[in-house]
């Protein structure tokens, strides 16, 4: 019997084709939309926390106690060693790197401002976060000297500085005597991490201890785990093993960066839940009308022996059918856009201001997750199937005769 | 004294078109038929010919009476009931032919058959064998749409026969059909009726179709005015 059903089933949707093209299209491209807002909406969430890790915090960040509410040379890391050891020899870290850093004050001939004056060393953190790819002028180096500074691009614009131009870097040392140092501009960067952008001077790190009058120590070790779910793990052996440290984790850094991770999932499922309750109605309307106009044909089926749930059955079927097929439709189209858009980015550089206001890329990639998939199928399937319940329920009141003659 | 083998006693079928209004469609009717015979019920439009047939064919609930079929009641009974004894025992053929439109001529004759379970093999024996006494054979492969009026009441006759029914209730099968489609029609239902010994009962207002019909009733108002048998 089941083979009938579907021999009915797939005879009135090859031979009412028009129709199932219609609700299989619709379908396709309702999913098409919420699977590539999506995908977009959490690469745009997914490309600020990336920043914000790879540029500064890594998903684990070590500070001297007291040092995040009142930074200062007096709160330094001493036992660095250790540390390295210790992440070393942990299989879990991919990577860490050690800073320096202390606030000062950038100078030019016309213009000053505040700024984070950071010692590094730029092979580690080219291995670490792929600080070189924030590049966008200059070079990513300090010179064979060492005599170089990479400055955030807000920072330059600011002081109205080019690759090349002298910057006057001074701060307080560790001596409470103030320092400064020339520099020439070798590198801009851009990371989309405001803070960064706005005040950041990366200079080198035997520079930077002969500025601050530091030969030992570092304010901050960042670390890079191999999977995120080893985050509370690693964190805890850290704790352990460095009671007198501050351990934090990316979202207690940045927890602004966490609450827009939250905030863009419930985007998400608001939208998702408008797109489909718009395209679930408009698979009702479809679906309604295409029972509505055959309750003739369902009627006859009735009064020469079909059951009512055999008919159940035919109809069931039809909608998994135009279901499942626009289902397949919306993820493959959905499903190729997401990996044109997850490895080429969607330049957005039309609302480039706007974005980077927010501290998000001009270019997003897109994301792709099975979860996406999974929850679309339910979606779909849910949709499709509650818009036949209403039409089964008008069908089960009549009897045969009923049936055909309301048609 | 035998058992008949469609047995109608005292249905009375009152609708309900309008909230105060009521119609009485049949008034107490009471009919006996036996195994294989050929009837008509006729009578003016509006005689409660369609409404007498549906009753007796399981469509449709009496508001007062019941219908015994071959000794079981198919009155009051529920409608899983009603579909099983739809599908195995009783053909139905409508004045609107009523084939399935998405279905081709053959599928329509199988979907009975198919419904019982018949196996592959027998539903395609059997339909050749109805398509070839009904004259259909070369439009097996054509949709409802494709054919004219009179091939589709063939077809719908055809489907109505392939599952071997018991009874085959024919509302007004001529309505809609020429004077010699319709003829032909009839001669081809009297000779099911007499090779395949099935019951067949239809309704007709036609006289050249009342003609042939071993048994006779006529309905007016709701009620049994004549019930004879002329052949």
């Amino acid at each position: 019997m089941f083979r009938t059903i579907c021999r009915i089933a797939w005879a009135s949707l090859v031979r009412r084709s028009s129709r199932s093209v219609l609700v299989v299209v619709m379908i396709s491209m309702s999913l098409w939309g919420l699977l590539f807002m999506e995908g977009i909406y959490d690469g745009m969430t997914e490309q600020m926390i990336s920043n914000a890790i790879r540029s500064d915090s890594g998903q684990l960040s070590l500070f001297a106690a007291g040092f995040r509410e009142d930074p200062g040379l007096n709160r330094l890391i001493l036992q660095d060693g250790q540390i390295t050891d210790c992440l070393a020899g942990d299989r879990r870290v991919k990577s860490f790197v050690r800073r320096l850093r202390q606030d000062g004050l950038a100078a030019t001939a016309h213009y000053s401002r505040n700024v984070m004056i950071y010692g590094l060393d730029l092979a580690t953190e080219q291995r670490h976060g792929r600080l070189d790819t924030y590049l966008t002028q200059g070079e990513y180096s300090f010179g064979a000297k060492k005599r170089g500074a990479i400055i955030g691009a807000r920072l330059a614009e600011k002081l109205k500085v080019k690759i090349g131009r002298k910057l006057i870097v001074s701060a307080q040392n560790s001596e409470h005597e103030v320092s400064a140092v020339a520099l020439t501009i070798t590198g801009i960067v851009r990371t989309n991490n405001m803070a960064l952008d706005e005040s950041a001077v990366f200079i080198d790190m035997g520079k930077a201890r002969e500025l601050f009058m530091t030969p030992e120590g570092v304010t901050q070790v960042s670390v890079i785990l191999q999977a995120e779910k080893d985050i509370p793990g690693v964190q805890n052996t850290l704790r352990r093993d460095f009671p007198t440290l501050e351990i934090l984790s990316w979202d207690e850094l940045y927890p602004a960066l966490m609450q827009s991770r939250v905030l863009m999932k419930g985007f998400n499922l608001v939208m998702s839940l408008l797109i489909f309750g718009v395209a679930g109605l408009g698979i009702f309307g479809v679906m309604l009308v295409s029972v509505l106009e055959r309750l003739r044909e369902f009627g006859i089926m009735l009064a020469i022996g079909t059951s009512f749930d055999q008919v159940r059955g035919i109809i069931f079927t039809e909608s998994f059918i135009l279901g499942f097929s626009g289902f397949v439709g919306g993820s493959l189209l959905g499903g190729a856009t997401l990996l044109y858009f997850y490895r080429h980015g969607l330049d957005l550089t039309i609302f480039g201001e706007g974005l980077e206001e927010f501290g998000m890329d001009v270019i997003t990639y897109a994301v792709i997750r099975a979860q996406y998939f999974t929850t679309a199928f339910a979606a779909v399937m849910l949709a499709t199937f509650v818009s036949v319940l209403f039409p089964l329920r008008l069908l089960k009141k009549a009897n045969p005769i009923e049936a055909i003659n309301k048609a | 004294m035998n058992q008949p083998f469609l047995d109608v006693k005292k249905i009375s079928k009152i609708f309900h078109p309008g909230r105060e209004v009521k119609v009485q469609a049949l008034v107490d009717i009471s009919l006996t038929f036996d195994r294989g015979e050929f009837v008509v019920i006729s009578g003016p439009s509006g005689s409660g010919k369609t409404t007498l047939l549906n009753i007796m064919g399981g469509l449709d609930s009496p508001t007062a009476g019941d219908v015994f079929l071959d000794g079981e009641r198919i009155t009051g009974v529920e409608e899983k009931f009603l579909s099983r004894l739809r599908r195995d025992h009783i053909g139905f053929v409508f004045q609107a032919y009523n084939l399935i439109p998405v279905l081709t001529a053959r599928e329509n004759i199988e979907y009975v058959m198919q419904l019982q379970g018949r196996s592959r093999s027998e539903c395609d024996r059997r339909t050749r064998e109805v398509a070839e006494k009904l004259a259909i054979a070369e439009l097996l492969d054509k949709l409802p749409g494709e054919m004219s009026g009179g091939q589709q009441q063939r077809v719908a006759v055809a489907r109505a026969v392939a599952s071997r029914p018991k009874l085959i209730l024919a509302d007004e099968p001529t309505a809609n059909l020429d004077s010699k489609s319709a003829e032909g029609l009839m001669d081809m239902m009297q000779s099911l009726n007499q090779d395949e010994r099935i019951t067949i009962i239809f309704s007709s207002h036609d006289p050249l179709v009342i003609g042939k019909a071993k048994h006779s009733i006529l309905l007016k108002d709701g009620q049994v005015t004549a019930d004879e048998f002329p052949g």
